[in-house]
């Protein structure tokens, strides 16, 4: 592991250098909010920021991402043939990520990349992906990620992190992957290792020390998933939910998608698009059976997965960062925060007494 | 809102005006195709991203 | 505010104890600043949950759709105006409602505040005098209710509920010198081009997340026309045309019934000016047949009632 220093002028330069062999992916300001987005020209990361409106990973997980190409021209060698369409497969660098979103792809990275199944058009994006990670001083009232596994100069998923430091940054070299991007970017400037170490760790500890919130989920894997499946708040907790899918589009650990086809005249793509558990189109069988059919099993279906399927099948935390967006972003202020806690404090036990009506 | 001017025609043809609804398909054909192509609204394939 | 607040439990109290409903649907204090949470109460011990205050923005008519139950409901002057939409549509029975009518002092907008203010909004309270203080890491600032007002409830000519079974207190004065439609006609004053221009940018940033269409107290039906598969009507990528229309169909789809109560916009989650479309047929409406959603239990819509002086001169 080493450390190096990138004054104002070595990171402008850097930036510019690493556009030559990487598409680079940074934080933009767009109206009020930032945004990842792909840098063009001179175009800067612009790095005085929170955290992005969406999540960034939309850098490897597009919205809309084209899957195949086919025709029905039966006219064509080549009809009726799903064809993988030609990609950009220059390397991809994403800049400033905070260490909360960058720890979402190692979550996201346990569904699409399993012994049984292996998602191409993920993992390909993501292993030609570096990540250079942002440390976050000034951690929102709303973020959680100390108590969700990750923490604001937390290293996991990423392959450099960079603190303020100076006038510039003092960036963390964490993989070989990060190596080789700092070395294209000229960043090579060596930082005293044990200084740096102090500067890294005064910082995390100054960080870690402002959070507000936190959630507990020491239990979560001791409750029986039928008995929270049955827990009594849920019609309480699901009241105000509005189905939309602000919560699963701006999550960084939303994975799931749809399988579209469209074509105009006998040309036509296989694409899929982000798709959420809170639309009732989601689980709408071909029969017309829907087994989530109503609001109250779909808000449900979201908190299970993320706090208690996911914790059991993985054995390895929850599958939520704690970067806090569906709590700022819900339009009817539902809390994951709050939700966690009610799962994490139930006893079936003590629910003799239901506190639900008896109507 | 994007739609081009003269593409968008209503009309009103009751279930016995047969000579009006023809007479109105007539000129509404027509005027779209003096409008020559469709340029707004026009679907382009799906970008590979 | 308080007040409000207090007669607003009294009266939930009362009804759940005296069983004239099974719930009361209201708000309860968000976890967020500027945000309150719809909630419903069930049972008289539940009813200190419920607060009103200037962040009771979503439109709770959206929350009776369909239900069985006898409801309380606490509504202010839009809320009461798509009740009555709601029940002119059968969405809801009038005799299943007992309504709290809330004489409304208009709600504050958290993107307006957030705009006026640099860094995070930590707490946002309320004082008698109408003052709004927003403070944040390192900053307080105070600024007069009028100027954070959400935009539709700063042109509101209709602040006290329309229909109610009891007020929580004496209605309010309405608003009379108000200039409803200034931003519209900007943009029918437009060239083509530059109206095709401004709906490209206005939704850009959409998502398609359906938060505008779900927070909508109109857009109850079984499957949206986004949502139907067989046929399917409209590409479910990020497509600009298909995102245009779902829009611009959604819209046509509240004309004759949206009251512009803000849900919408409130709802948006990249801040998109949803009203824009909704509001040109606020007022076309208003302008062709005088016509405002939600007024009277009495008349029909105009757009599903026939009038042979109809005066759309478009009809040849």
């Amino acid at each position: 592991m080493t450390f190096v220093k990138i004054d104002q002028k070595k990171w402008a330069e850097g930036v510019s250098a690493l556009k030559k062999g990487y598409q680079v992916f940074g934080p933009v300001k767009e109206g009020k909010d930032h945004e990842f987005r792909k840098l063009s020209g001179d175009q800067m990361p612009e790095m005085d920021y929170g955290n992005t409106r969406l999540s960034p990973k939309a850098a490897i997980y597009p919205q809309s991402e084209v899957m195949f190409t086919y025709t029905t021209d039966e006219r064509k060698d080549d009809h009726h043939i799903l064809k993988e369409p030609e990609r950009d497969e220059t390397p991809k660098a994403v800049i400033g990520i905070r260490p909360c979103d960058a720890f979402s792809f190692l979550l996201v990275k346990k569904n699409f990349d399993t012994p049984e199944y292996k998602d191409p058009f993920w993992l390909r994006a993501y292993d030609a992906t570096t990540f250079v990670g942002y440390g976050c001083d000034d951690p929102c009232s709303s973020c959680f990620c100390t108590s969700a596994g990750s923490g604001p100069f937390d290293e996991k998923g990423l392959d450099v992190l960079l603190v303020d430091h100076e006038d510039g940054y003092l960036a963390k070299v964490l993989t070989e992957k990060g190596k080789a991007l700092t070395e294209k970017a000229g960043w090579t400037q060596a930082f005293d290792a044990g200084q740096a170490e102090k500067v890294f760790g005064e910082k995390a500890a100054t960080a870690e020390g402002k959070f507000e919130s936190q959630i507990s989920t020491d239990r979560l894997a001791d409750i029986p998933s039928m008995d929270l499946y049955d827990a009594p708040f849920w019609e309480d907790i699901a009241f105000s939910c509005i189905n939309c899918g602000t919560c699963t589009y701006l999550c960084p650990t939303c994975w799931c998608f749809d399988i579209q086809d469209e074509c105009r005249g006998c040309d036509g793509v296989r694409m899929r698009n982000w798709d959420s558990c809170m639309s009732s189109l989601f689980t709408l069988h071909g029969s017309g059976h829907n087994p989530r059919g109503d609001k109250v099993s779909r808000v449900r279906q979201r908190f299970m997965h993320k706090l208690k399927y996911y914790v059991d099948k993985y054995g390895d935390g929850i599958q939520c960062v704690g970067c806090g967006r569906c709590v700022r972003k819900c339009p009817v202020n539902i809390d994951i925060r709050k939700v966690c806690e009610m799962m994490n404090q139930y006893d079936p036990e003590a629910q003799n007494e239901c506190a639900c009506p008896t109507t | 809102m994007g739609i081009e001017p003269g593409r968008l025609h209503f009309s009103w043809i009751s279930s016995a005006e047969s000579t009006k609804f023809v007479k109105v398909a007539t000129e509404v054909t027509q005027a779209v195709k003096e409008l020559g192509p469709n340029r707004h609204f026009v679907k382009e394939k799906v970008k590979v991203a | 505010m308080q007040e409000y607040t207090d007669k607003i439990r009294q009266i939930a109290r009362r009804l759940l104890e005296e069983g004239t409903v099974d719930m009361v649907i209201g708000f309860r204090k968000g976890s967020m600043p500027i945000m309150n949470e719809p909630c419903m109460v069930r049972r008289p011990q539940d009813v200190d949950q419920l607060v009103w205050d200037s962040n009771c923005g979503i439109n709770l008519a959206n929350y009776l759709t369909d239900r069985k139950e006898k409801i309380g409901v606490v509504a202010k002057g839009c809320d009461s105006r798509n009740i009555v939409t709601h029940i002119i549509e059968n969405k809801i029975d009038r005799d299943q409602l007992h309504i709290i009518g809330v004489p409304c002092g208009a709600m504050i907008d958290k993107r307006k505040i957030a705009s006026l203010v640099e860094g995070e909004i930590t707490d946002v309270t309320e004082t008698e005098a109408g003052k709004v203080i927003v403070k944040g890491e390192g900053f307080e600032k105070s600024f007069d209710k009028a100027e954070v007002l959400q935009e539709n409830c700063a042109i509101c000519i209709h602040r006290n509920p329309v229909v109610h079974d009891e007020m929580v207190a004496e209605p309010v004065e309405e608003q009379t010198d108000v200039d409803r439609y200034a931003d519209i006609r900007e943009i029918e004053a437009m060239s083509d081009a530059e109206r095709k221009a401004f709906f490209d940018d206005l939704y850009k940033e959409c998502i398609r997340c359906y938060a505008c269409r779900n927070a909508c107290p109109l857009c109850y039906c079984p499957t949206c026309f986004v949502d139907e598969s067989r046929p399917q009507w409209v590409g479910k990528g990020q497509n600009e045309n298909d995102i245009r229309t779902f829009h611009f169909l959604r819209a046509y789809h509240c004309a004759g019934r949206c009251t512009d109560c803000g849900a919408c916009e409130r709802a948006c989650p990249v801040g998109i000016k949803v009203r824009m479309l909704t509001k040109k047929l606020e007022k076309d409406c208003k302008e062709l047949f005088d016509w405002e959603a939600g007024i009277s239990l009495e008349n029909r819509p105009p757009l599903d009632a026939y009038r042979p002086n109809d005066p759309d001169e478009f009809i040849k």
